[in-house]
């Protein structure tokens, strides 16, 4: 089992501290979700823990092995990372595409591809061109990539802010769900898809870690109002609550 | 298949009809019979120095192609072009030492050699003025590369100046600058031939990584690329496989810029089959444009370089103006 954890992570641009002393344990499994209001760090402290950037001091280690003396293919086979934006320079096609994402784990066979497509159901797209996707399908292919190779690790950002609701429901419901067996770190935005969706939260602000909890837990804690500068009113629905914004 | 089978038929006819042209021009007939080891003058002159500039310009067009795939893959910008990224700068400056200073080895070692000292040098420098700028990205560079190649091209200007006088003529200079196929002996084109495998061999092995690339910095590192690393390895394969197209051919522009287009209208966009589709397509221009160069206007020669650019200037005002309205 993978176990993922940060320990006093700082990372400083222009004398400003992006993310603070900052110490977090993910765990081996679990959907956790990062919440914070913008520039709270979320999307620093997730490329981090990716290894896409690294830290000016603190550590982040990966099953007890600092993060920064795996290579990138090592790193690659075990992290997936969904970004938020994605727009390939070359108009390739979507098998293409899923193809390219196979390629870091040696000796995934066509058959794996196939798989990958046909549970992402993408069978029918496999030879379009990414120019001719609709954004639903596009964030399809993108998960498809990334996800080819079960990663025991799953890093998300925001991946479903640019799709309409349905496909926003969709989305978080698949990576929360892939926390059942594996890591799954979600950045965001939507509280109410955070709180409904994921068994933990993780809300930052100011680069610190401003409260972590099981979501149940969290959801009434004064500090996520503090975090955000609002007064939030917890409504209770049928799917569960919803925060509204009520005043600061 | 039916793609390379049509790409290898027209560099044939493209061969052939090149092989025949000329201000005194060929048939096939004359270019068959001297092939089969026909000794007559004709055919002596066809095959000593017809035919090996042919497969020269062939050969070197391959290279201006290879050249413009890695840089667009690299900078992931199709208007990337060898030209503007100084590597060529660097090549022609050194070609003008060759030419002007006179250095304690014959010329014919000494322009390659300082060809290639000139792109690779001017790259490592684009490459080092890009870090220290704190510029990483692709058009970092490519802003870096276009300062380089301005500052390259006046140094290159300001040496003429000083340095020509009744013994070396500027026209020499001013010729091989304009681009043109130099005729290899046999034993030459042997080297070129080697030089231009090599070039597509090495270009091969960084086609997965240029399409790892083309994702986008962020996912080919979250895919496992060391991508800082590879983009400066890569950057140099491409300036060495331009700067031995330089050696060869002189400043030929736009085939670089114009092959990888044509290439990937055909292929599609993956590097593995588009590399050696481009060299193709390259091979195919050049064999042309040079036949043009020889047979436009006998007995004179234009320089390749102004055929290329004639034909390849208006393309490139094409695929800005698609790019600026999509």
């Amino acid at each position: 089992m993978t176990v993922l954890a940060a320990h006093d992570l700082i990372v400083a641009r222009g004398g400003r501290a992006l993310v603070d002393r900052l110490s977090l344990d993910l765990g081996t499994t679990g959907s956790i979700a990062l919440v914070g209001p913008n520039g709270a760090g979320k999307s620093t402290l997730l490329r981090l823990l990716a290894g896409l950037d690294k830290p000016d001091s603190g550590s982040i280690r990966l099953d007890g092995a600092d993060l920064g003396t795996l290579s990138a293919v090592q790193r690659s086979r075990r992290i997936g990372y969904l970004p938020q934006h994605f727009e390939p320079h070359w108009d390739l096609t979507a098998g293409q595409l899923v193809e390219l994402g196979a390629h870091r784990l040696e000796g995934l066979g066509a058959a794996a591809i196939r798989n990958v497509l046909e549970s992402h159901a993408l069978n029918d797209l496999a030879d379009r061109r990414w120019s001719t996707l609709s954004g639903g399908e596009r964030g399809r292919v993108l998960l498809a990539m990334v996800l080819v190779g079960d990663p025991s690790v799953l890093l998300a950002d925001e991946p479903a802010a640019a799709l309409d609701i349905r496909h926003r429901l969709d989305v978080a419901a698949l990576l929360a769900a892939r926390g059942l067996e594996r890591l799954s770190v979600v950045v965001v935005h939507d509280l109410d898809l955070a709180f409904r969706f994921f068994d933990r939260v993780v809300v930052l602000d100011g680069g610190k870690v401003a409260a972590d909890g099981p979501a149940a837990q969290l959801l009434h804690d004064e500090r996520l109002d503090q975090a955000f500068g609002v007064r939030f009113e917890r409504v209770a629905t049928a799917a569960g609550y919803s925060l509204v914004a009520n005043g600061r | 298949m039916r793609v390379w089978f049509g790409l290898t038929a027209v560099l044939l006819l493209a061969l052939i009809v090149a092989a025949c042209a000329g201000h005194d021009w060929a048939t096939p007939a004359d270019l068959w019979r001297a092939l089969a080891g026909d000794t007559s003058l004709r055919s002596r002159l066809l095959m000593d120095w017809r035919v090996p500039r042919v497969l020269a310009a062939a050969l070197v067009g391959g290279l201006l192609g290879l050249g413009g795939a890695v840089f667009q893959g690299v900078f992931r910008n199709p208007l990337a072009e060898p030209y503007l990224l100084g590597s060529a700068g660097g090549a022609a400056l050194g070609a003008t030492i060759a030419l002007l200073v006179p250095l304690f080895m014959p010329q014919a070692y000494t322009l390659p050699l300082l060809a290639f000292l000139g792109a690779w040098g001017a790259t490592v420098l684009v490459i080092g003025i890009s870090r220290v700028a704190g510029a990483v990205d692709a058009a970092g560079l490519l802003l870096a590369g276009v300062a380089m190649a301005a500052v390259l091209g006046a140094l290159r200007s300001f040496l003429m100046l000083a340095l020509s006088d009744e013994t070396v003529s500027l026209q020499v200079v001013m010729s091989w600058v304009l681009g043109g196929i130099q005729t290899p002996t046999w034993s030459g084109l042997g080297v070129l031939t080697a030089i231009s495998a090599a070039c597509l061999g090495l270009s091969l092995l960084l086609a997965r990584r240029l399409d790892l690339l083309g994702l986008g910095e962020t996912m080919a590192k979250s895919f496992g690329l060391d991508v800082t690393r590879f983009i400066a390895f890569a950057v140099l394969a491409g300036s060495l496989i331009v700067a031995a197209a330089v050696a060869f051919g002189g400043l030929v522009a736009f085939v670089g810029l114009a092959s990888p287009h044509i290439a990937r209208w055909l292929v599609g966009p993956l590097h593995k089959p588009l590399l050696p589709a481009t060299a193709l397509v390259g091979a195919i221009v050049v064999t042309l444009a040079d036949a043009i160069a020889r047979a436009a206007l006998p007995p004179a020669e234009i320089p390749l370089g102004l055929v290329t650019a004639v034909a390849g200037g208006p393309f490139f005002i094409l695929l800005l103006a698609r790019r600026l309205r999509s």
